[in-house]
């Protein structure tokens, strides 16, 4: 018995104890199959046979221009969040990941604190602040301006996604700026250059894995966002995720509801190969 | 050897305790033997169907009522499909009952589910039991309009004599009656729908609505915190906002009032306590109470004789408002609810 404990050396490879077993990843195949490939499966059975079998609720989605406005809108809102929360987030994630460790931890800790808060109960705090009895609307007011309209237009939108989402955004920005060298910054302005020529030749190009992986994952989760377009948005902004909630609350229609669900799907998919592509899955998470 | 036997009893154990996990549910069932799944509203909703239904229903027959809420017609829906019954009774609006009908989600009703004797004449609509009415009026801020609101949906529609942002619910099957009474339509000749004289009627409006409300307390802290100064909501958020003091008026003319209908999932195992809750919330004076906690109007006649005339005055259904209000018509409405649902959601966005 006890011998057989012994780890064993084959020959040319490595010690046959430190591969893991495959039946760790047993439990998470089965939950992921029971409760995601499953049911997925089923959503791409329910659209293509019904309310008959075929394709007829693809060949309405792309047939129809509302939905491909739908479908763009979500793109390009998508596409603004990322922006935005680069441009918020790639300044912080530089401070954070330069200073000195107690700066660094606290701004850190600023931007994960605000994970712990509901995207709903963040939306809800968004309409106060953006409300005419919000602060905003107070300042303007004082200063003798007519109250702003904000609430309920796509620019609140936008800024509560950014808001939303920004902590994904830095924390992928600060885990790959911490892994830039520090010595090849010295060695550039030893070598005569400028703090921005520094910055732009030598730290921001060792920096692009945080910011393609950082701007992904913003992407591909601000396609689905739901609750915030629909409360706090411009009532014409109907996202795709809005879109798929009225075929079903509203329209009853499965069918088409997960057509338009698998389409949102497929798009997320599409971008996540081209982002494989070029540079490789696993660096999100690192 | 004994180490064998060590490992064996340890695995009996093991296997006896998932066994008893397993069973668990089991046990739990048999111990409340008869459970009811409801479909609430939440809110004050729940509160009062707890208070006058839900807890005396339990207290006469013994058997436990367990809520869902929030209402979800996607739900009905796809525990038909599913035949998995997360809840076995739900109420719907006349819109949603229409479709639900059209999609056969609902337990036919025949006298042998509830007697005759519990019903009055038009109790059953579309195999729902009409319980109570609810009205969608205008409401606005009293200080805006100091000398007197819109009191009509053509003066809410006026948006020279009457400035400021407005809000709608974001629901095509009420929102169109708005507009065709805006455009001039007669309440008695508006079902069913003019849906072109419809849409043109709201295409004037459009600018002017900021916000399409989906939830009641969405339209209620909408009004209340003044991003809005005229809003269509439900009389009964209205009225909570004018307990809590908020400066609002109500205004009853032209109200649309929707009815809520009980319905049973059809193929629900539970179906037969179904019903018989059914018949139990619909007795007159029980009604008469949940009605009255958030001002519905109830639809069984007989529960009037259990209310004094001032509490009647709020209701949707006191004769007073009726005579000013319409009722939307299912029955009408049903053949266009598809087009109709479909064409306001592309209107929205366009």
């Amino acid at each position: 018995m006890a011998v057989e404990l012994t780890p064993q050396r084959i020959p040319g490879r490595v010690c046959a104890l430190a591969r893991p077993p495959a039946v760790l990843i047993l439990p998470a195949a089965l939950f992921l199959t029971v409760f995601f490939l499953v049911p997925l499966l089923l959503v791409a059975w329910t659209s293509i046979s019904e309310p008959q079998l075929g394709l007829g609720n693809f060949r309405d989605f792309f047939a129809s221009d509302y939905d491909i406005a739908v479908l763009l809108r979500t793109l390009r809102a998508a596409l603004t969040v990322t922006l935005c929360s680069l441009l918020a987030g790639y300044p912080l994630a530089y401070v954070a990941a330069r200073s000195g460790a107690v700066l660094g931890q606290a701004l850190l800790t600023v931007v994960a604190l605000s994970f712990w808060t509901s995207f709903l109960v963040r939306t809800y705090a968004w309409m106060v602040i953006l409300g005419v009895k919000g602060p905003i609307a107070a300042l303007a007011v004082a200063l003798g301006a007519p109250p702003p309209r904000l609430l309920f237009t796509t620019f609140a939108a936008t800024l509560a996604m950014t808001h939303m989402l920004l902590p994904f955004m830095v924390l992928t920005l600060y885990a790959a700026m911490k892994r830039i060298d520090e010595v090849t910054m010295r060695a550039a302005a030893s070598l005569g250059a400028r703090p921005w020529r520094a910055f732009l030749a030598v730290y921001l190009p060792q920096s692009l894995p945080g910011i393609v992986s950082g701007s992904t994952l913003v992407f591909i989760t601000s396609l689905g966002f739901y609750v915030t377009p629909q409360l706090i948005g411009s009532p014409t902004d109907k996202m795709i995720a809005g879109r798929i909630g009225q075929e079903i609350e509203q329209l009853l229609d499965f069918g088409a509801a997960s057509a338009t669900s698998l389409i949102l799907l497929a798009t997320a998919v599409a971008l996540f190969i081209v982002y494989n592509r070029f540079f490789g899955l696993e660096r999100i998470w690192r | 050897m004994s180490k064998t036997r060590l490992r064996l009893s340890r695995r009996g154990l093991v296997k006896l305790l998932t066994a008893g996990a397993l069973a668990l549910p089991a046990v739990r069932r048999a111990r409340a033997a008869e459970v009811l799944y409801v479909n609430t509203w939440g809110g004050p909703w729940e509160e009062a169907a707890r208070a006058h239904l839900f807890t005396p229903f339990t207290a006469a027959t013994g058997i436990e009522i367990r809520t869902i809420s929030p209402v979800s017609f996607a739900k009905l829906a796809a525990q038909v499909r599913t035949g998995a019954y997360e809840f076995d009774v739900t109420t719907l609006g006349v819109a949603e009952l229409g479709r639900a009908s059209q999609a056969n989600l609902v337990d036919a009703y025949d006298a042998s589910k509830i007697p005759a004797s519990s019903l009055w004449p038009g109790a059953v609509t579309l195999n729902g039991i009409n319980s109570h009415a609810f009205a969608n009026i205008i409401t606005y801020r009293r200080e805006k309009f100091p000398n007197g609101g819109p009191q009509s949906w053509a003066e809410f529609w006026d948006t020279a004599k009457f400035p400021g942002p407005r809000c709608l619910q974001n629901y095509a099957g009420r929102v169109l009656a708005f507009a065709l009474m805006a455009d001039g339509v007669e309440p008695g000749k508006l079902f069913p729908y003019d849906l072109d004289r419809g849409f043109r009627s709201l295409d004037r409006i459009k600018k002017d609505i900021r916000v399409w409300w989906s939830q009641s307390p969405q339209s209620q802290q909408l009004i209340r915190d003044g991003e809005v100064d005229l809003i269509g909501m439900w009389n009964t958020s209205a009225q909570q906002l004018v307990d809590q003091n908020v400066p609002v008026e109500l205004v009853f003319n032209q109200a649309v009032i929707d009815v809520a209908t009980w319905v049973v999932a059809r193929g629900t195992p539970r179906a037969k306590n179904a019903w018989r809750f059914i018949e139990f919330a619909i007795a007159p004076e029980r009604l008469a109470k949940f009605a009255q906690q958030n001002n519905y109007g109830p639809m069984n006649p007989g529960a009037f004789k259990f209310l004094t005339p001032e509490v009647v005055r709020r209701m949707p259904t006191a004769p007073d408002n009726l005579a000013k209000a319409v009722v939307l018509d299912a029955e009408k409405l049903l053949p266009e609810l598809d087009t109709m649902a479909k064409r306001f959601e592309r209107w929205l966005s366009s």
